[in-house]
């Protein structure tokens, strides 16, 4: 009897793993595909089998790609844009982090007349999709002389992601009690002090997410990035798109792929350095005090 | 050093009043305990006096200054809460030198505040941990600590006991007792647990739907309740209320066909008034077994009562019955051999009844 269960654990085991690793293989084989493709020739793309390993594996496409391939009319591959796109994130998302941060703060804890109005106005914020707000937006950037601008860029993408910051850091104070800042007050902390010696502490968790949601979000956009962006300014999803849109002689596939690559490789980093910290939840137990 | 006067004191969360019109005086160095209901605004009222809400109406002055305007770190105050708010992220030391840190002492004066506080409460050898690593036990003495290190004019305990179990907390409870003994320093304490209440205070304040229904010491609230509500809430089991019926200068009770004529000391009550029906207030205690060695008078009744219950509690033992229709609770020897759902004999010593309105729920005296 007791065997009889085993088995019968063991198949239904195995079925599981089957199926998890069919669906593994679904969601990995774009990225498979992407980067065998980026290492062959493209004799060998195009006599060879998508699957297949490359023959002869070479960087050339990954060098093409980074510092000599055409976007548009000019040639010096994605390197200018990469470091577009690092010069928009990194202000973008410190600084949206960082009023989230406050405002969920103020939002929470401090709670004033018009509080829970404000808070879902910037909800609301939300929810109006990128088009919508394309135009005044536009107008917005002219007439501050940011057109065209890696500030521009950093400002659109501060406004549009302070309501998804505020959300997340005002949701996680929620959840801290509210008798701890009884307590800090009658420390003599004032609303900065709490907020650095109390709160601050307690917010790596949501610091992880928060972050790791607008670096994706800022780095993946496309939309703000080709209508605000002049021409030195795009960031590297703008020139993907264009570099994988200017053919010179034959569409060389290799080089669209180690493109691509290049342009994701940050928000993967991204995720394998902080997810660890994301899913180990580093208050656990801490904010019962 | 630390006295505070509430006067008039009014809170209203929009259209809700929780507090109406408290008028309170507390002494330097007094044990203070708001003890009512879930409700009754006694967690309000200590916000209030920490500068934790604002008030609606009225003043609270401390050592001659009105401070109803003044912040919370203004009013050298100190609380010690119910989940005990220790900083989590902190260790114990800093969080004990954290109102030092930011009054801006200097640390080697922090130093020593900490040691003299942390071996007061015998909590040296936890000063590097978490509050996470604590147990119920030491983390309610670190809310001390925090508290004790700004050596503060007033001490503010809202429930601070209830998370502990039960043997731990009559233990903290001792302790608490003690520590006020050794300070000396004006303690507001708010508990809903009348045996806290009638064990440390020096006063008890009763509170009911924002109203202070009685403040005097654990004696007075204890056998001089100034109303139903009072009597019922404080003592453990409650007091026993019985219908009667006033018959000349005694009561009348009928119960199981029997009819008693109660004969009571307070009869000046009984001539003040001219209900024909009373509520006899009775505490348990005085509800016996038959005791042969009490020497008969004319306080001493015998009835006959139908237990429905019996709850040892170890040095006695309750038991439950029905008396006139009435819900009584009698306090008996674990010796008296009684078994539930049976009738006995009872004694019942009206000597220290009290005789309540029934209309007004209101002593009448």
């Amino acid at each position: 009897m007791n065997s009889f269960k085993l088995t019968n654990i063991n198949i239904g085991r195995t079925l599981i793993y089957l199926i998890l690793l069919f669906f593994a293989f679904i969601y990995l084989a774009p990225l498979y595909v992407m980067f065998t493709t980026s290492l062959k020739d493209i004799e060998e793309i195009r006599s060879g089998n998508l699957m297949a390993l490359p023959m002869d594996p070479s960087l050339y496409a990954w060098k093409k790609a980074w510092s000599s391939a055409c976007t548009g009319s000019e040639c010096e591959g994605l390197a200018p844009f990469f470091w577009n796109s690092v010069r928009i994130v990194f202000p973008a998302v410190i600084i949206s982090t960082i009023l989230g941060a406050f405002n969920g703060y103020a939002l929470a804890k401090w709670k004033f007349k018009g509080s829970e109005f404000i808070f879902g106005a910037l909800l609301f914020g939300c929810f109006i999709p990128f088009q919508v707000i394309l135009l005044p937006m536009a107008k917005l950037l002219g007439s501050l002389g940011l057109a065209n601008t890696v500030t521009g860029l950093v400002l659109v993408h501060v406004i549009y992601g302070v309501a998804f910051t505020t959300l997340f850091f005002r949701n996680y104070y929620v959840g801290i009690p509210t008798e701890l800042v009884k307590a800090a007050k009658l420390d003599g902390a004032g609303f900065f002090a709490i907020f650095r010696h109390v709160f601050i502490p307690l917010s790596t968790p949501i610091f992880v997410v928060t972050i790791i949601w607008q670096f994706t979000q800022i780095w993946n956009d496309f939309l703000f990035g080709v209508v605000y962006s002049g021409s030195g300014t795009q960031p590297i999803t703008v020139a993907l798109n264009n570099l994988v849109n200017t053919s010179v002689g034959g569409k060389e596939y290799n080089v669209d792929m180690a493109a691509a690559v290049i342009a994701a490789f940050p928000t993967l980093v991204v995720y394998v350095i902080a997810g660890k910290y994301f899913v180990r939840g580093l208050t656990a137990g801490a904010v019962k005090g | 050093m630390g006295s505070i006067s509430l006067n008039g004191i009014k809170k209203s969360f929009g259209e809700t009043e929780v507090l109406k019109d408290i008028n309170l005086d507390i002494k330097d160095g007094e044990f203070l305990i708001l003890i009512g209901p879930s409700g009754c605004g006694k967690s309000t009222l200590m916000n209030l006096i920490a500068g934790l809400e604002e008030l609606t109406g009225g003043e609270i002055v401390i050592d001659g200054n009105d401070v109803s305007e003044e912040s919370p770190k203004d009013r050298d105050i100190a609380m010690v809460f119910q989940s005990y708010a220790l900083y989590p992220t902190m260790n114990v030391a800093r969080n004990i030198c954290f109102g030092l840190e930011m009054g801006k002492m200097p640390k080697n004066e922090q130093e020593v505040i900490l040691k003299k506080v942390s071996s007061l409460l015998q909590i040296d050898h936890l000063l590097d941990r978490k509050p996470g690593q604590l147990s119920g036990g030491q983390r309610q003495r670190v809310a001390m600590g925090r508290a004790l290190a700004r050596s503060p004019k007033v001490f503010l305990f809202d429930e601070p006991l209830s998370n502990l179990d039960a043997k731990l907390r009559v233990e903290m409870r001792t302790e608490i007792k003690k520590l006020h003994k050794r300070i000396g320093t004006t303690i507001v304490y708010v508990t809903h647990d009348q045996i806290e209440a009638m064990t440390l205070a020096d006063r008890i304040a009763v509170l009911k739907d924002g109203e202070l229904q009685q403040v005097g010491t654990p004696y007075e609230i204890y056998n001089d309740p100034v109303s139903h509500f009072v009597a019922d809430f404080m003592g453990s089991p409650g007091m026993n209320f019985i219908e009667c019926v006033v018959k000349d200068q005694n009561l009348v009770v009928e119960s199981g066909g029997e009819k008693y004529e109660l004969s009571i000391p307070c009869t000046d009550a009984l001539n003040n008034s001219n209900l024909d029906v009373v509520w006899l207030g009775i505490r348990p205690e005085m509800m016996t077994e038959i005791q042969p060695s009490v020497a008969a008078n004319s306080f001493i009744h015998q009835i006959k009562f139908d237990v429905e219950v019996l709850e040892p509690m170890g040095a006695d033992t309750v038991a439950i019955g029905q008396w006139n229709g009435d819900e009584v609770m009698a306090r008996l020897s674990p010796e008296s051999g009684n078994t539930a759902g049976k009738g006995f004999d009872l004694q019942v010593d009206t000597s220290k009844a009290i005789l309540f309105d029934p209309n007004t729920g209101l002593r009448m005296r």
